[in-house]
């Protein structure tokens, strides 16, 4: 899952930043409303985490541009807890809220809640087969026993059962699995997926050739 | 009993008391002077006829010694007789006793057993005796004469006369009451309309206002000085409120850097690097938010009290160079050039504050500068006062964002990006401070060559004869 993280405050920036990664995420960083919605509607995000108060371009704006041209689920946060603003940021298309100061448990809970939302998704809990993947808790279980998965590994195998039923571009993963700091190489998909396979069966996912994955 | 608190009620019972004791008064003194009128005519036809009488008894012109002894029959003429005519039941009456005691001669017209008066010497004396009015007299012949008559009629219209006044007098009484009543209704129907504003605004709804009906009067001056004191208390409600909300704004950013750096940081084992980052950012935020917290601090004392503290005469020359002497080190670490040209200009005020002003304006504009740009600051002198000009040739100011500079917390984009260790304080303490020096402060920028800001300070007037401070 690949989310974007718009907010001009620096610390708070680089510490939400790690936080998210440490979750799996995929994480790109914008300081500025300008550069925010530049890369909003440039990359498909699975979520944006979008300051109100923003330098250049505020929040309300960039929600506003956004929602022209993508769908991407948005989480404002903003240190104005009237009703009145939060009834203003969910009617301008923004799928949640959230005041600060929060707990980042609050924020990883949300998050998840939104992009479970906008794949279709009403639990956390994804089976596939004999395969049940917990989104809140990044665990995998095979007929009833835990496997063990490396990060990259739950990434890609979450993203898959997300869009269920869908063949997932390898463009896709490289989309929504690396940010953009990330340097790498195509082949390290395929590496992945064969992991993924050696752990939970060989028929778990299907290569759709020239098209990309799909799990069933 | 409620009625008798109300101002209302009290105010009707004295005017009605006071109502009731001038009628009484009037009534009793008008009655009482027709009554002494009316005894006083009949007491002087009384005498009138008591003469006829007394002169009758007294021998004839020109009967000398030896004539016969008086007659004890008066002897009048025809029109004499008729004075002791009148009225059927009101004719006079006259009753002689001889002067051994015994009855003499009486008029037909006497009521029959009148007692025979004590003798009195000297003039005539009256008496009042039921429905008559007597008067009697010792003859110098030694008869007793009393002249009288019956005064029923006139006692009766007495009595109808005080009847008359009695219901009058209650008549102008009631109407009294009423006008009275409908006159401390009307001078007190506006304490209605105050009172239930003032309920509504107990109840927390501050907009509420009285409308004076006469804005002349006592309770138009009243209504208007209420109205005065709930606008001070709505807008000092509504900027504490106002206040208590952007505080707690500004201070949410810096709790959630600390929040969700420690958070992130407690969450597994770390190199010790990464634990030195997150403890550097967490002191960044609470510095942040203590040098917030005294900015606070300081416009809760503005919002709080009236005047400065210490007022005394201050010379701007001084206090803006030796501010300017303290931001030297900063102007130099941004290559900023200071240029100061000051004239000496007395003004009234606490130069500590002052100096604050001076500092956060000349402060902003080394800070929002480009490197090697300058800052021109000047003090002049004015016939009513001194002028303080700051200019800089730094980045200016949107002009979209040129009237809200000194609002509290507010940051244009251009300078929240500039820095964070600005509260978006320091120029709504400027301006307080200028303000509660009775001065005024104005900007004016040109986005891209600069923003000047203009402070005025009232010429020192109350204070002068005092050496200033700082002068030689």
């Amino acid at each position: 899952m690949r989310i974007l993280l718009i907010e001009d405050e620096v610390d708070l920036l680089t510490s939400l930043a790690r936080a998210l990664r440490e979750e799996g995420y995929a994480v790109d960083a914008a300081a500025d409303g300008e550069e925010g919605l530049y890369k909003s509607t440039e990359v498909a995000y699975d979520a944006i985490v979008l300051d109100v108060m923003l330098p250049l371009l505020d929040g309300w704006k960039v929600l506003e541009r956004l929602r022209e041209s993508r769908r991407t689920p948005v989480l404002m946060l903003t240190a104005r807890d009237a009703a009145q603003d939060r009834v203003r940021g969910l009617d301008a298309g923004a799928d949640d809220y959230l005041v600060k100061p929060f707990d980042l448990e609050e924020l990883f809970a949300r998050l998840r809640a939104i992009i479970r939302r906008a794949a279709g998704q009403t639990v956390n809990v994804i089976e596939v087969g004999g395969v049940a993947i917990d989104t809140a808790a990044r665990r995998v279980k095979l007929d009833g026993h835990s496997v063990e998965l490396t990060a990259r590994e739950y990434c890609l195998l979450e993203f898959l059962a997300m869009h269920r039923g869908e063949t997932v571009t390898r463009t896709a993963l490289y989309e929504h699995l690396f940010d953009e700091d990330e340097d790498s190489l195509s082949n390290l998909l395929d590496v992945h997926v064969s992991n993924l396979r050696k752990k939970l069966g060989h028929g778990l996912i299907e290569t759709r050739r020239g098209h990309g994955y799909c799990i069933g | 009993m409620k009625f008798f608190h109300s101002i209302r009620w009290r105010l009707q019972l004295w005017h009605g008391l006071l109502l009731a004791l001038v009628l009484a008064g009037f009534g009793f003194t008008a009655w009482q002077l027709q009554r002494a009128n009316q005894m006083n005519r009949t007491d002087h036809e009384l005498e009138q006829r008591m003469g006829l009488v007394e002169a009758s008894l007294l021998p004839r012109n020109g009967a000398g010694p030896g004539s016969p002894p008086p007659p004890d029959k008066p002897r009048w003429t025809a029109r004499e007789q008729n004075l002791f005519a009148g009225m059927p039941g009101q004719e006079f009456y006259y009753v002689i006793w001889q002067r051994d005691g015994r009855q003499g001669d009486a008029s037909a017209s006497a009521p029959s057993e009148i007692p025979q008066p004590e003798r009195i010497p000297g003039p005539p004396v009256f008496r009042s005796r039921g429905n008559f009015r007597e008067s009697f007299h010792d003859t110098p012949g030694g008869e007793c004469v009393l002249v009288g008559r019956d005064i029923g009629e006139e006692i009766a219209g007495s009595r109808r006369t005080a009847w008359l006044l009695g219901g009058s007098g209650g008549a102008v009484f009631l109407l009294g009451l009423a006008g009275g009543w409908w006159i401390a209704a009307r001078a007190l129907s506006p304490i209605a309309g105050i009172t239930a504003t003032a309920a509504k605004i107990s109840t927390g709804d501050l907009s509420q206002r009285i409308r004076p009906a006469d804005s002349k009067s006592e309770l138009g001056q009243l209504a208007r000085d209420l109205n005065n004191t709930f606008s001070r208390l709505d807008d000092a409600f509504a900027r504490q409120a106002q206040f208590t909300a952007d505080a707690s704004h500004e201070l949410r950013t810096p709790v959630t850097v600390i929040l969700t750096q420690t958070q992130s940081a407690l969450a597994r084992e770390r190199p010790a690097d990464e634990y030195r980052e997150s403890l550097a950012a967490c002191q960044r935020a609470a510095r942040r938010m203590r040098g917030m917290i005294e900015s606070l601090l300081v416009l809760a004392r503005f919002d709080s009290c009236e005047a400065p503290e210490a007022m005394e005469l201050c010379d701007l020359a001084r206090i803006v160079t030796d501010s300017v002497a303290l931001l030297k080190p900063l102007a130099e670490a941004k290559d900023v050039h200071i240029s100061v040209e000051v004239a000496p200009a007395c003004c009234e005020g606490n130069a500590g504050q002052l100096a604050q002003a001076v500092g956060n304006i000349v402060g902003n504009a080394i800070h929002y500068n480009r490197p090697g740009g300058s800052v021109r600051v000047e003090v002049r002198r004015e016939a009513d006062g001194a002028i303080l000009t700051v200019a800089d040739s730094g980045q200016g100011i949107p002009p979209d964002d040129l009237p809200h500079v000194f609002e509290r917390f507010y940051r244009a984009e251009k300078a929240r990006s500039a820095g964070q260790e600005h509260s978006g304080l320091g120029l709504s303490i400027t301006k307080a401070i200028v303000e509660k020096h009775g001065g005024s402060i104005e900007v004016a920028s040109e986005p891209g060559m600069g923003t000047t800001f203009i402070v005025r300070l009232r010429a020192a007037v109350r204070l002068a004869g005092q050496t200033p401070m700082g002068a030689p």
